[in-house]
């Protein structure tokens, strides 16, 4: 429990807020996890002790957006540097969530939160302060694509928290941005709300520089009729832990989830997720791939939970990994729980290294091995990456992976 | 639409060996300690090395914790609650089937299993263990010419103690899990088998395995020794009185392939699963696991569960020897309020390894049935290859059917394939038999039946046509 009382040390105990306390309390009641129970998840503790490793800073450091805006249209707002936004148009507004309401939702949240499964947003939610909690109305449509970033400091640890309400009948296209410094630890929680018959188009990219950290979790809650398509993508992270957490409060709802980590070095990046339907007619389609090289360890696990409302759910998990060297390791867990009877759910896992049949086709037509490998990994990222809602001129996340690779 | 009240009562079925065998029996006082381990093995007259293995295996077991991690809820187990010893009392020597108790013989004849010399048509050796202790084994003299060994585990550790002093504990541990280190210390009898070099076993051997008291555990221990070029073909059968208490069946299975060697070990375990509100039922704690020691030897679990109140069961292989194969097809039923958390591991530790993975399981009424694997792929596994399909089937909206896989690879030079998937009984097919004629109940058995063909496949003639006949008995109700 250091981290707790570094928390309580930096700052006196009274300066925090409500919330903070709060999370502190329950945090100390529920606690980080252990090595046992890191292994049921398949991880490692000591990668997670590194990211503790770091002490609290609320400071920024300059921060370099990766990539030139597209186009005017597009609704650019980076989490801690004060942003202030209210717009107003013809078809949509978008409204900074009042304090009151903001305290209102995360206290409601925090009371769903359950033993030891949500400490990373009790962590995040204990150390981030209000500067860097951005919260959001989103009403209306044709709204310009919105992108949001969070950037962690060198040489220190950051907590950044991004709520988000969509609106009914409101349709949105939205890329988060977690960019890792060196030396850096960045703990990132969103919390999503989708009312009846909103749509939300969402990316995920995250990476990071020579040891960073993330800590990044993902809890939505999706009402009747509503849309969530989620494209992920982690990379270049000593440690790096995915935890979506996704709730179809009464069904008849759709999730799409299509999300990749690529390990290397002695990297370790896991994803868990958890879906679970508590109505009927929901659906869900997943597939998260893996690719691991050098010393890394990838790790996946998935659950997929059907209760007996949730009859005529529709839900399929695929976990696809690319094990690339001898000492690197990959870890998979799909499962299902399910007491619905009237469902349809499914799910399965691969393993293996790159199809030689595929490349030994390519090489008989000429083409070398570093070319027919790169052309294999290129159209197995592509199934990902084009789910990602960016403009491709622009950002060529595709290049980045080949060309880092 | 399917009524659903038709299913439910097609999957109800009396448990017909529930009755108890009137016998006189030995019993020793309950509760567990060392001294109590120590009378078991003096009343076995066992040697000092096995004495030694039991109290270390009890020390260790002291300072373990009973597992949690299994989808399983039941009420504590009092271990001191539990009588670990036995025996229906019998002559002191016996040299023939002719001096066991009749009413012993009446026992398994009404289970189906025939011990006396003139109902042995069947080609298969039985080993028929009664509580604590083994009561006879059939078609010894036959085996023997073939230099097969088939004894009780009692008799081989006085007769082949060599064998039994090389080979116990070194598939599962005495300090594997809580329940293994359970039962190396109090195990009271069971199986050995030993196979010589380049035999192939003439016949199918069994044991069978009968719980008569309400207030004895049964902890045995099988062991099956396979040498290089050897094959043998094991089945297990249990079943047990009802009784409204809870009884412990905590076992340990192991067995050694050697080069060339193949194992096929296959149960049907028809344990009582205690009556509709879940009371009574054995509580059946197992571990079994083989080893596949030697090159291209194979080894395959076949299972077919249907009984018991609580399942917590995982035929493993460990695949050491190049180009070892490993198996487990597996048919899972429960009903009322049953719960089942079985599978299997399949650990890749040698090059060109195979293993396959059939789990068809079929929740009904307010049962769980858990799916619960592993698939390893070592660093030295090159060129290995794993394939799992777990299937499950839910009958009525109270089930629950839950599947957890667990699969790690650390050598790229390999391959594995999961795939699942959950499902009811559909209602198109359902609609088309009746439509061609087929009574309701018979064409969910047809359908159930179709759904478990993959592992029925597997199983030995003589089981086939068992769990066949267990299944559509289940299945046979009041429908018509």
């Amino acid at each position: 429990m250091e981290i707790i009382e570094k928390i309580k040390t930096n700052k006196s105990y009274n300066n925090l807020t409500e919330i903070q306390k709060i999370c502190l309390h329950k945090l100390q009641s529920s606690p980080l996890p252990n090595p046992k129970s890191e292994l049921w998840r398949l991880s490692n503790k000591s990668k997670l002790s590194t990211f503790l490793d770091y002490s609290v800073n609320e400071k920024d450091s300059k921060f370099d957006i990766p990539y030139p805006k597209n186009s005017q249209s597009i609704i650019r707002l980076i989490i801690g540097e004060n942003c202030q936004i209210k717009l107003n148009e013809k078809n949509y507004s978008i409204h900074q969530l009042s304090e009151d309401e903001l305290q209102k939702y995360i206290k409601e949240q925090i009371s769903f939160f359950k033993q030891n499964e949500n400490w990373s947003d009790l962590l995040n939610l204990s150390l981030s302060c209000k500067n860097n909690i951005l919260g959001l109305k989103i009403n209306g449509s044709k709204i310009p694509p919105i992108e949001i970033f969070s950037h962690a400091s060198i040489n220190s640890l950051k907590a950044k928290t991004l709520v988000i309400f969509l609106e009914k009948n409101c349709d949105v296209e939205l890329l988060q941005v977690n960019l890792g410094k060196e030396n850096s630890s960045l703990s990132q929680s969103t919390f999503f709300c989708l009312k009846e018959n909103s749509s939300l188009n969402h990316g995920v990219v995250s990476y990071g520089e020579n040891r960073s950290n993330l800590l990044n979790s993902l809890n939505v809650i999706q009402q009747k009729n509503s849309a969530y398509n989620l494209g992920s993508l982690h990379f270049k992270f000593n440690y790096a832990r995915f935890e979506i957490s996704i709730k179809q409060a009464e069904g008849n709802a759709k999730t799409n989830i299509k999300g990749m980590q690529i390990t290397k070095k002695d990297e370790q990046i896991s994803t868990y997720t958890k879906i679970e339907f508590n109505g009927p007619n929901g659906f869900l389609d997943q597939i998260n791939k893996s690719l691991a090289d050098d010393k890394s360890h990838a790790i996946f696990e998935g659950s997929i939970i059907v209760p007996k409302i949730a009859q005529r759910t529709d839900a399929s998990q695929l976990s696809r990994n690319l094990l690339l060297s001898n000492l690197a390791q990959i870890d998979t867990k799909p499962q299902l729980e399910i007491i619905a009877d009237d469902v349809k759910c499914k799910h399965g896992a691969t393993i293996s290294q790159l199809n030689e049949e595929e490349l030994f086709y390519m090489r008989t037509r000429g083409v070398t091995l570093t070319e027919a490998s790169k052309l294999q990994l290129s159209s197995y990222f592509q199934e990902i990456i084009s789910f990602i809602p960016i403009s491709k001129q622009k950002w060529d996340l595709l290049d980045k992976l080949l060309n880092d690779n | 639409m399917v009524n659903e009240n038709l299913v439910k009562d097609v999957v109800k079925e009396p448990y017909k060996y529930g009755f108890v065998t009137d016998i006189e029996t030995e019993k020793i006082e309950k509760g567990l300690n060392e001294d109590i381990i120590k009378l078991i093995s003096q009343k076995k007259e066992e040697p000092q090395f096995l004495l030694d293995f039991r109290l270390k295996a009890f020390k260790k077991w002291q300072k373990m914790k009973e597992p949690d991690w299994a989808a399983l809820g039941y009420k504590k187990i009092d271990y001191q609650d539990i009588i670990y010893y036995s025996a229906p009392k019998q002559k002191e020597k016996i040299s023939s089937l002719d001096e066991v108790d009749p009413k012993l013989l009446e026992t398994f004849d009404k289970l189906g299993i025939p011990l006396t010399e003139q109902k042995k048509l069947t080609n298969v050796a039985v080993d028929a263990v009664f509580d604590s202790v083994s009561i006879a084994t059939t078609f010894r003299e036959e085996l023997a010419e073939h230099g097969v060994i088939f004894c009780s585990i009692s008799e081989a550790v006085k007769n082949h103690a060599d064998l039994i002093e090389k080979y116990l504990g070194t598939v599962v541990p005495a300090s594997d899990n809580y329940f293994a280190a359970l039962n190396s210390a109090v195990f009271s009898d069971g199986s050995f088998v030993y196979i010589p070099k380049g035999v192939t076993c003439p016949m199918d051997l069994s044991s069978y395995f009968r719980i008569n008291s309400g207030d004895s555990g049964q902890f045995e221990r099988t062991l099956i020794i396979a040498e290089e070029l050897s094959s043998v073909s094991y089945l297990e059968g249990c079943t047990a009185p009802m009784f409204d208490t809870n009884t412990l069946h905590a076992a340990v299975v192991e067995l050694i392939a050697l080069d060339d060697a193949s194992i096929k070990y296959s149960t049907v375990q028809n344990w009582y699963a205690g009556d509709e509100e879940g009371i009574g039922g054995i509580f059946n704690f197992v571990t079994k696991r083989g080893k596949c020691l030697g090159k291209r030897s194979k080894i395959s679990w076949s299972q077919v569960e249907t009984g018991s109140a609580i399942t917590w069961k995982y035929p493993s292989c460990l695949l050491l020897g190049e180009e070892s194969v490993g198996e487990f097809y597996s048919v899972a039923l429960t009903n009322n309020l049953q719960q089942a958390d079985t599978g299997t591991k399949m650990i890749h530790i040698g090059p060109k390894t195979k293993s396959t993975i059939v789990s068809k399981g079929i929740s009904a009424g307010k049962s769980k049935n858990s799916y619960r694997g592993l698939v390893k792929m070592g660093r030295k596994a090159t060129g290995s290859r794993n394939y799992s399909q777990c299937d499950s089937m839910l009958i009525g909206d109270q089930a629950s059917a839950n599947t957890f896989p667990y699969i790690k690879s650390q050598q790229p030079n390999s391959e594995i394939e999961h795939e699942a998937s959950t499902c009811r009984i559909s209602e198109d097919q359902l609609f088309y038999l009746q439509s061609r004629g087929i009574e309701f109940e018979e064409a969910v058995s047809m359908m159930v039946s179709g759904f478990c063909r993959d592992v029925f496949n597997q199983l030995p003639m003589e089981f086939a046509a068992e769990a066949d006949k267990l299944l559509a008995l289940k299945l046979e109700g009041s429908v018509g």
